[in-house]
């Protein structure tokens, strides 16, 4: 081991030189302090050493290793994407469905106020609006499941 | 100015490509840190297996959480944390499977616990410097290890690699030191003293 004949401070000051940077002043101190001090010296020169050394390590990856990462990724993708899109047809789905039950509602009040001049009663508004309004939104949302992918605009 | 400028504009760059899932660009990236997170994650784990597994899991969550990557930081420390934290958790989950002792709840203690096999740093050593580092090195705590790959090799700063480790500043600060004082010894005279 060194042996620690100088200031313990100074040899700290050294540590962060290395490690977290020093400032030109204190630079320059320890550059003055280990012409005369033999122990510093061989401190800097080993430290020095050392980080010089954890740099001469050198790791081969196996040659194929970037093309299987990409290839997985690519596959990863695929899937993700896949995963998206069904995600996107249930939502798009679940807002048709409510649409068409909440503009039911809607229409069903707009028709039955139509409806009162002509005289039609409530069991023909509702069978109206049910053939008219509730069945086609009904099946357009269902559609939006059956049809394929790329005919659905979502994807 | 230009030269920061063009940092962020890189950043920016790779965020966007993350969140829209750009093949390209994750090529890229592949290309250009592949092989040092393999290295972090040797120097972490102290097992090659372990690492190449554990940078395609990497992979993996940086295509899955990509969006989570807001530009504002370099992308390397980002990565790195990543890599962290499944080597942890695939340690402990490793461990699980294979003992019923008690684990630490400490996630860093973890990285605590002794591995065998054969020392990967001995092989990859390319002076004779690095070759009696390398004993020093196997038997050096990861998370020592850990700091001064970051520090010396990847060239992180202090709050960089404070981030990827999520300690302290003073801790990694002191991680350095300690790592360094161990390592050091290996060039004093009758240098055989334990490692950390």
């Amino acid at each position: 081991m060194i042996r620690l004949e100088c200031d313990k401070r100074f040899r700290e000051l050294i540590d962060r030189s290395f490690v977290e940077g020093v400032s030109e002043g204190e630079r320059q101190l320890i550059h003055d302090h280990i012409r005369d001090c033999d122990g510093c010296k061989r401190y800097v020169e080993l430290t020095a050493r050392t980080i010089r050394g954890l740099r001469e390590f050198t790791f081969t990856s196996e040659a194929d290793s970037n093309a299987q990462v990409l290839e997985m990724l690519a596959h990863h993708t695929g899937t993700m994407r896949q995963h998206n899109v069904q995600f996107k047809i249930w939502a798009a789905f679940a807002v048709a469905l409510s649409m068409s039950i909440v503009g039911s509602a809607f229409v069903y009040q707009v028709a039955k106020f139509l409806a009162a001049p002509m005289h039609f009663d409530t069991a023909q508004v509702q069978a109206g609006v049910l053939v008219f309004w509730l069945l086609p939104s009904f099946c357009s949302a269902l559609c939006l499941l059956a049809a394929p992918g790329e005919n659905r605009g979502i994807a | 100015m230009t030269l920061n400028t063009t940092a962020e504009t890189e950043t920016a760059k790779i965020a966007r490509g993350l969140r829209e899932r750009d093949m390209e660009l994750l090529a890229d990236l592949v290309e250009r840190c592949q092989h040092r997170l393999v290295r972090y994650l040797l120097y972490l784990t102290g097992r090659r297996e372990h690492a190449e597994d554990l940078a395609q899991e990497t992979w993996i969550r940086v295509l899955q959480r990509g969006s989570q990557y807001n530009g504002r930081q370099r992308f390397d420390p980002w990565l790195f944390a990543i890599a962290r934290n499944l080597a942890i958790d695939y340690v402990r989950k490793k461990l699980k499977a294979v003992q019923t002792v008690s684990l630490p709840n400490d996630r860093d203690a973890m990285l605590l616990l002794p591995s065998s096999g054969p020392s990967p740093f001995e092989a990859a050593a390319r002076s004779e410097d690095a070759m009696r580092l390398a004993g020093r090195l196997q038997i050096l705590s990861p998370l020592y290890r850990e700091a001064l790959l970051l520090r010396f090799q990847e060239d992180l700063s202090l709050p960089e690699i404070a981030q990827v480790v999520g300690a302290p500043v003073t801790t990694v600060t002191s991680r350095i030191y300690r790592g360094l004082a161990a390592l050091r010894s290996a060039f004093e005279e009758g240098g055989d003293s334990p490692g950390v």
